[in-house]
């Protein structure tokens, strides 16, 4: 599903699958996916773009279940970031 | 009295100990319950602050990370699960590096940046119209507390570093730390706890350091403030003030400096009466960088060195040879001034000096002071022998605190005969004229002071224990303030009794106790026939400045009258009232004003 715009910035669009939206646990799962990813990460849910590597502020996002959220991956590894990230979405972050 | 209600001034009432205005920056000296520190920290010291930080946080790792595995013995996965978020709610760039600039930028203390910062994360989930979302806000809450707790243990702060002009908060604060603390730097203190004369408050007295005791923190409920208005005058602090009540404290207190700047401009004249007697007026000093301050006030030497100081900021007895670098250099800085030096004024619990000094564990009924010296000889000799070598260099005297009887005063003595027949044998220079005073701080001492009189050179009354073992009134204690009056008719009679039969024998008595330091008690006491008075640097001016306005015609008459009052409110509302007819300028006594106990 990611689209690559330039060289290093891949950009994602993806929904929250989870029944309690992106609460404690798959924020969890996200910044620890993220945690050796050099690239720089953010998430746009409604009007807030935030650091994806930020636990709080996913949290902080209050995304709901079927929330829309837009990736941007820069940086190195941009491509195999947004990869994981999609699939981590989409299994519900193993839930 | 209280005038509340406006804005979010908070007024909190407590009992007035030092007298003045502070206005200035709060600053909590120690953790105060549902409060978080917080101060500045000077540019040289941020890095190690940011230091500190970290190593709460890697704490907090390491506790976290042992506890998952033990559940993981336990196979509690779930709580794995949740203590793996609160792990990397500790690697979350927010609480890292988000802190770590706002501690650089703030130049604030970690406790508190790291404080705002989590309540503003609370505001933010408290927004949340979703219940589910805000109740994450347990775990941020949760690991924040451990980060919180791990800092409060590597918080090791002290008096002698906090920024200028600190208005201090604090439970409790120890003498040897109000010792230490740079007079500048501490604008004013209040206490939880603490009292009158305990001697956290005599060291802020003569540091001039307005302070008021006994206020209930709980009040406070949470409320920090960044500014506050500490009134020593009235035992009176308000948070928050109002740019009204900031501009008419602000205004009182540049009254009150420049009152005392222009007693203190007249350092240079002598402390004599009307009628021309001439009053020994000297200083109760702690420190040896306290005799700048003596010079600039006028005063004519040190009526009393308190040299358990040396000790307390040390928390550990001096060694001979140090102890006679600090009373050699006293007695230089005094340029042929004399200097009495009081040998250790402390109990057995060499190690809590603190719980000694304040009072609250003291052995006030115990092993204290020459009680204390008389068992531990080889201790005492060596302050002897250092106090000797010293009188080489200066004008030296010595005392010995709380003796009862006869006994302790001799065996102290044999005790200083020896040391100065050691010195003499090993070839060590000392004065062959120390002379040796007794302190009057006990009621025995008070009554067989015609004894005592033949065996030494001097008396100095230690007024506040003379009260308090008098009264039976435990002078820190909060209870008793009320019944702690320095004017009680059985305290004046003690006093007029040690006269009276000092001056038989022909040695003179000198009022070190805070009683000398209430310029309304000066009349009385040279009335009673005291030569000598010793107080807190700061008060020199005042207490000059009262001896210079009376006339020991006048004195007499008043003592006279005194000694028939029976009860100490008449005596407290007679010597007031000569004492306000004597000054011509009434802010003088506003400067002075004490709380009256009722």
């Amino acid at each position: 599903m990611g689209t690559t715009l330039d060289s290093n910035k891949v950009t994602a669009k993806v929904r929250v699958k989870n029944d309690l939206g992106l609460h404690t646990r798959p924020a969890t799962v996200i910044v620890k996916l993220l945690r050796n990813v050099k690239c720089e990460v953010t998430f746009t849910h409604k009007r807030e773009t935030i650091n994806a590597k930020s636990i709080l502020s996913i949290l902080m996002l209050a995304a709901k279940k079927n929330s829309h959220i837009n990736i941007v991956a820069q940086g190195e590894g941009a491509q195999e970031a947004i990869d994981e990230l999609v699939k981590a979405f989409d299994n519900k972050f193993g839930e | 009295m209280e005038q509340e209600g406006e804005s979010q001034e908070l007024h909190l009432r407590g009992v007035a100990v030092s007298s003045g205005i502070g206005i200035g920056r709060v600053f909590f000296f120690s953790f105060i319950e549902g409060a978080i520190p917080q101060f500045i920290i000077a540019p040289k010291d941020i890095q190690s602050e940011i230091r500190r930080y970290r190593k709460a946080l890697a704490r907090c790792r390491a506790d976290i990370t042992l506890i998952q595995s033990r559940m993981q013995k336990e196979g509690a996965d779930e709580g794995i699960t949740i203590l793996d978020s609160h792990l990397q709610i500790l690697e979350d760039p927010l609480i890292t590096t988000g802190i770590e600039e706002q501690i650089e930028e703030t130049r604030i203390n970690a406790e508190a940046v790291f404080y705002g910062q989590i309540k503003e994360y609370e505001e933010c989930f408290n927004r949340m119209p979703d219940e589910f979302f805000r109740e994450r806000f347990k775990d941020i809450q949760d690991i924040s507390r451990r980060i919180l707790g791990h800092l409060a243990q590597s918080l090791q702060i002290s008096l002698a570093d906090i920024p200028e002009n600190s208005m201090v908060f604090a439970n409790d604060i120890g003498p040897s730390e109000v010792a230490e603390a740079n007079r500048n730097s501490i604008g004013g203190m209040v206490t939880e706890t603490g009292g009158e004369t305990s001697h956290a408050a005599i060291v802020a007295k003569a540091k001039g350091i307005p302070y008021v005791s006994h206020v209930d923190f709980q009040k406070m409920e949470g409320q920090r403030g960044a500014i506050a208005v500490i009134d020593g005058c009235q035992g009176l602090v308000i948070l928050n003030p109002s740019q009204k009540t900031l501009a008419e404290y602000t205004a009182k207190r540049n009254e009150l400096d420049l009152a005392y700047k222009q007693l203190k401009a007249n350092s240079g004249l002598i402390a004599e009466t009307i009628d021309g007697c001439k009053i020994t007026l000297s200083a109760n000093v702690d420190m040896v960088h306290e005799l700048e301050e003596l010079h600039e006030c006028g005063g004519a030497g040190v009526g009393l060195f308190r040299s358990e100081y040396l000790y307390l900021v040390k928390e550990q007895f001096p060694s001979e040879e140090e102890q006679f670098e600090s009373y050699k250099s006293l007695v230089e800085n005094l340029h042929g001034m004399p200097a009495v030096i009081r040998t250790f004024d402390i109990g057995d619990d060499k190690h809590n000096p603190r719980d000694d000094k304040e009072g609250h564990k003291a052995p006030f009924l115990g092993k204290r002071a020459i009680r204390f010296l008389l068992d531990e000889r080889e201790l005492f000799k060596t302050q002897l022998r250092a106090i000797l070598r010293a009188s080489h260099y200066g004008n030296i005297s010595v005392m010995f605190p709380m003796v009862s009887g006869l006994q302790e005063l001799l065996d102290a003595k044999a005790l200083f005969r020896e040391a100065e027949k050691d010195l003499h044998g090993e070839g060590i220079p000392f004065s062959p004229n120390v002379r040796i005073g007794c302190m009057i701080e006990l009621p025995s001492a008070a009554l067989v002071c015609d004894v005592l009189a033949k065996e030494c050179d001097f008396f100095s009354l230690g007024t506040n224990d003379l009260l308090q073992y008098t009264l039976a009134v435990d002078r820190t204690s909060q209870e008793n303030t009320g019944l702690y009056q320095h004017s009680h008719p059985s305290v004046i009679r003690l006093i007029r009794m040690v006269v009276q039969e000092s001056s038989r024998v022909g040695i003179p008595v000198t009022v070190c106790g805070e009683m000398a330091a209430d310029p309304r008690m000066v009349a009385l006491l040279l009335g009673l026939g005291v030569q000598g008075l010793s107080v807190g640097i700061r008060h020199i001016p005042v207490i000059k400045n009262a001896i210079r306005s009376c006339s020991i015609v006048s004195a007499t008459n008043l003592a006279d009258k005194v000694l028939q009052l029976e009860s100490a409110e008449e005596i407290e509302q007679l010597v007031s009232s000569v004492y306000q007819k004597s000054m011509k300028d009434d802010f003088l006594s506003h400067l002075r004003r004490r709380q009256f106990h009722h």
